[in-house]
């Protein structure tokens, strides 16, 4: 029937679109992030939220298909793999970076005192 | 013949003259010229302070690094002519690319009867759906033959080179820097690597059946491999996969692969009958040889990618 | 997919075009973000984004044209994984192996340092209206 394939497209696209709008606003993030931790919390987004909702999009669009039973096994593994990426960027971090809990221990005002003695 | 001449009398002869003036033991003006004395050259002090200085001005104004006005010329020529060479060799690429014909043009030069006869009887003669995997392993399987010998070759060139032994390597432990027993990526690994090995088998054994076959499926294999030994340590993976098993799998599988190829160049260029049956076209076991080649092949390239990330990184498998 | 009406086909067709168009534009960023970064591991995440990106991508193609790229799919994500962890642990080791080089300090005194460096020191979150609760100590009491 017509009506029930156009529902599928629109509820499809709606899915897929939601995706894109969460890889827009990772990228964003990383742009206006200041430290690499910050930077890694947005990036954690897109694998697994914009991931998801992508392909689940795609899976509504294709119908029950072996294609569809492969696709749900990348998020599957996904969703399995990529906080273990996070941690050990994470840990990469925090290790060679002997200046990363410093913005951690000021205070906010302490922060902004020296932004303006800065400039 | 003349006789020697007593040396007296060849010292006054013009050729000894000659000879000893262009050797330098004679200088004709020793003797006949007068010279002043001559001291030893010493620099005063305040040449000297002089010289340090101007040295040490001419070292701030080369290696200025601010205020060098070349210096920051160059380095903005640099930034903006690397941009310009890459835009340009791109757009250079791109055009050459918008020149090549559309596939499937009837006047292309691919399309000869070499490519007739592969796509209308390649499922019939060979007996795989997948027309790549037919003909790489059977059309022209001896190009298949010469790279699995590559790629033996290639790994025993580097355990040649970065191999040591057993005892070289406890003398010459030096710590393991890297983080190590890390509970996160191990649990992770313990639920992953059995899923890597299982779809790295599928991958291999359906290369007639769908995209894939030896070589994918033998990376996969590999990587699960690497995971492994990436998440739990060199001494667990060296319970079940160590140097024995290694050479045991690569000699083996590239003596079985020459075995087949041999019995089947022979069956074929004399005209004897096949023994392999080929099976009903879309079943797994089917397509005579193809299927147990891709399992060599498979196991062949597994054994490479690990042993290259393993001797790279230990020095021993 | 295969429904007959024409306008749902190229509905689809547009669809699938724009979103790979738009995915393309953002993973030219993040190579812009690898570029850029001025530490190490800000380069291994825009790695890690261009590889998730791609896997989207891929999927794409896959619904729009033939069926069998979703194998292509899985074994990209498997790879962009590993290859995560193996430039962080590398990393990670050659980092050590130079600062012990360096400042001669034994293993178990570089482990200790950057285990107290990796603690974050306690933030005074009175600005923001939190108080703390007191500790009571728990004397004698069965």
């Amino acid at each position: 029937m017509p009506v029930l394939e156009w529902i599928r497209f629109i509820l499809g696209a709606a899915l897929i679109v939601l995706g894109l709008a969460t890889f827009i606003m990772e990228i964003y993030g990383v742009y206006r992030f200041r430290y690499v931790l910050n930077r890694m919390h947005a990036a954690a987004m897109g694998d697994t939220l914009g991931l998801a909702a992508a392909i689940i999009g795609l899976i509504i669009m294709n119908g029950m298909n072996f294609t569809s039973v492969k696709l749900f096994l990348v998020v599957v593994f996904l969703w399995c793999a990529s906080p273990v990426s996070s941690h050990l960027i994470a840990q990469l971090e925090a290790t060679t970076n002997p200046e990363a809990g410093e913005y951690e221990s000021k205070t906010l005002a302490a922060l902004e005192a020296e932004e303006k003695e800065e400039k | 013949m003349s006789k020697l001449r007593p040396q007296k009398d060849y010292e006054k002869t013009a050729a000894f003259r000659f000879w000893s003036w262009l050797e330098g033991k004679k200088d004709p003006y020793v003797g006949t010229l007068e010279m002043k004395e001559q001291k030893e050259f010493r620099e005063s002090k305040v040449a000297a302070v002089e010289r340090v200085i101007d040295h040490e001005k001419l070292h701030d104004k080369i290696y200025d690094m601010e205020k060098n006005k070349e210096q920051k010329f160059f380095r903005v020529f640099y930034k903006i002519s690397a941009i310009i060479l890459c835009v340009v060799v791109i757009a250079a690429l791109i055009l050459c690319a918008s020149y090549l014909p559309e596939v499937g043009n009837a006047s292309n030069p691919t399309n000869n009867d070499t490519m007739k006869r592969y796509v209308e009887k390649g499922m019939e003669e060979t007996g795989v759906v997948n027309t790549v995997t037919g003909m790489i392993l059977n059309y022209r399987g001896f190009d298949t033959f010469g790279e699995t010998c590559v790629l033996f070759i290639a790994s025993s060139c580097v355990m040649i080179l970065l191999m040591m032994s057993e005892e070289k390597l406890r003398a010459n432990e030096t710590p393991d820097f890297e983080p190590k027993d890390d509970l996160i990526l191990q649990t992770i690994a313990n639920l992953l690597v059995p899923i890597l090995m299982i779809f790295g088998f599928y991958v291999i054994v359906n290369g007639h059946l769908s995209p894939g076959g030896g070589f994918s499926g033998g990376a996969i294999i590999g990587s699960g491999l690497i995971l492994y030994s990436s998440a739990f340590g060199e001494k667990k993976i060296r319970r079940f996969f160590n140097e024995h098993v290694y050479k045991c799998i690569k000699v083996t599988a590239l003596i079985l692969y020459g075995c087949i190829m041999t019995y089947h160049f022979y069956t074929g260029a004399n005209g004897i009958e096949n023994l392999i049956p080929m099976g009903t076209v879309g079943n797994i076991i089917s397509a005579g040889m193809i299927f147990y080649i891709n399992l060599f092949v498979g196991s062949e390239v597994a054994c490479t990618i690990y042993s290259f990330y393993a001797l790279f990184k230990r020095g021993g498998l | 997919m295969n429904s007959g009406i024409a306008a749902l086909e190229s509905a689809y067709t547009i669809f699938f075009s724009v979103t790979i168009l738009v995915i393309a534009v953002l993973a030219a960023l993040c190579l812009l973000r690898a570029i850029i970064g001025p530490r190490l591991a800000d380069r291994v995440v825009a790695v890690n984004m261009i590889g998730t990106m791609i896997i989207v991508v891929v999927a794409v193609l896959s619904v729009m044209t033939e069926g069998y790229l979703a194998d292509i799919c899985l074994i990209y994500a498997m790879i962009s994984f590993l290859a995560v962890i193996v430039l962080t642990k590398i990393y990670t080791g050659a980092y050590k192996q130079a600062k012990v080089e360096k400042t001669e300090l034994s293993i178990e005194e570089l482990d200790a340092l950057l285990e107290e460096q990796k603690l974050f020191p306690e933030r005074d979150l009175s600005e923001f209206g939190v108080v703390m609760p007191e500790e009571k100590e728990e004397g004698g009491e069965a």
